[in-house]
C-alpha cells in the first residue's frame, strides 16, 4: 500500500499520547501528543469521534467485552506473527496528517499508509514508539493552538482524575 | 448470507445490519453502533475515502503480507455479545480470529470474502420479530447513516 519510505537522513522525534480532549461542539475529538525528548511540546490532532473513543479505551486499559476494531487488527497481527515496530507521522498536506506504520514479520519488513488515529490506536495496544519527523514539526499550523489548549487543560485534567478515580 | 440492507433502528438509537440467506428465507439482524455501520455502509456503497478508514488499514495490513480472508462466520448473536469468527489463510495456514460480526463483515465487505452464519443462530434469531420490524418501517428508514 503506501510505500513512502522516508529518506535515511530524515530526523524523527519521539512523542507518546498524552491525553484525548473533548472539542465541544463538535463531532470531534484532539489527540495531544506529548514530545518525549524532554522539550516540551504538545501535538494536537483533530480525530473523530470514534477514533478518540478508541485511543481512549487503550490510554485507560479498558477491557471491553468484546474486542474493538484495533483490538482486532492487534490480535490479527498476533496471530500472523507481524509485529509493530514503530508509528511515524512523516506527511502533512491541507491540514492533513498522514502515518506511516511499520511491520516486520521474520526480518520481512513492510509498510502501512494509515490515519494517524488508527496507527496510533494500534501503537498504544502494542506498545510500540510513536514518532514525528522533523519536517512535520517545522510544517505544522500552530496558530492559536497554545491559548486554546491553555483554556482547554483545566477540564481535561479533571476529566483524567474521574477516569482515574472510577 | 447476503447484506440485504443497513437500517437505523431510532428506538435503540442503533443501526441493524440486515443478512438474507441465499434463497431469501432467513433473515438475520444484527445491532450495531454508529461507527461499525458507516464502516459498513462505505463498503456496501463503494465509497473511496480520502484516507483509508479502520477496516481499509486492517484490510492493508493483511495485503502487505499476502495474507487473505477465507469467510467470515457469524456464530453466536446473545443479548449483548455478538460472537464472529474471520478465517484467514497465510502462508498455506489457516489462522480463526475472534471478532465481532461488525468488524468481521466491514472486513468481509472489502475482501470480497463470503458471510455465513451458523444454523443455530439463525434459529435462534426469532425472524417474526424482525418481520414485524420492517412492516413498521418507512422506506426513508433505509440505508440512511447521517440521522
Amino acid at each position: 500500500m503506501g510505500q513512502t519510505n522516508p529518506s535515511a537522513d530524515q530526523q524523527l522525534v519521539e512523542y507518546a499520547v498524552d491525553r484525548v480532549l473533548d472539542e465541544t461542539n463538535t463531532d470531534t475529538k484532539i489527540l495531544v501528543l506529548a514530545r518525549q525528548d524532554g522539550r516540551p511540546d504538545s501535538f494536537p490532532i483533530w480525530i473523530g469521534a470514534a477514533e478518540g473513543h478508541a485511543i481512549k479505551l487503550a490510554l485507560d486499559t479498558t477491557l471491553t467485552p468484546r474486542p474493538m476494531s484495533h483490538d482486532l487488527i492487534k490480535s490479527v497481527m498476533e496471530h500472523l506473527n507481524v509485529r509493530v515496530r514503530r508509528v511515524v507521522i512523516g506527511d502533512v498536506k491541507n491540514s492533513t496528517y498522514y502515518a506511516t506504520v511499520y511491520l516486520e514479520n521474520n526480518g520481512v519488513e513492510r509498510t502501512v499508509d494509515a490515519r494517524p488515529s488508527d496507527a496510533i490506536s494500534l501503537a498504544l495496544r502494542t506498545r510500540a514508539p510513536l514518532y514525528v519527523t522533523e519536517d512535520v514539526l517545522a510544517r505544522r499550523n500552530t496558530a492559536n493552538l497554545e491559548s486554546w489548549l491553555a483554556k482547554q487543560i483545566p477540564k481535561s485534567s479533571s476529566n483524567q482524575q474521574e477516569v482515574r478515580e472510577s | 448470507m447476503h447484506l440485504k440492507g443497513l437500517m437505523f433502528d431510532p428506538y435503540n438509537n442503533a443501526y441493524i445490519v440486515v443478512l438474507r440467506d441465499e434463497d431469501g428465507h432467513e433473515m438475520l439482524p444484527i445491532w450495531v453502533g454508529k461507527a461499525e455501520a458507516g464502516a459498513i455502509s462505505m463498503a456496501l456503497e463503494n465509497v473511496a475515502p480520502p484516507r483509508p478508514m479502520t477496516h481499509d488499514f486492517m484490510k492493508s495490513i493483511l495485503d502487505a503480507y499476502d495474507a487473505k480472508v477465507i469467510s467470515v462466520v457469524i456464530t453466536d448473536l446473545n443479548e449483548n455479545t455478538y460472537f464472529a469468527k474471520i478465517h484467514l489463510m497465510y502462508e498455506d495456514s489457516e489462522y480463526t480470529v475472534d471478532a465481532r460480526p461488525s468488524d468481521a463483515i466491514a472486513l468481509a465487505l472489502r475482501s470480497n470474502a463470503p458471510v455465513f452464519a451458523k444454523e443455530s443462530v439463525l434459529n435462534k434469531q426469532s425472524s417474526e420479530e424482525l418481520e414485524q420490524w420492517l412492516e413498521n418501517l418507512k422506506p426513508e428508514d433505509f440505508g440512511k447513516l447521517d440521522s
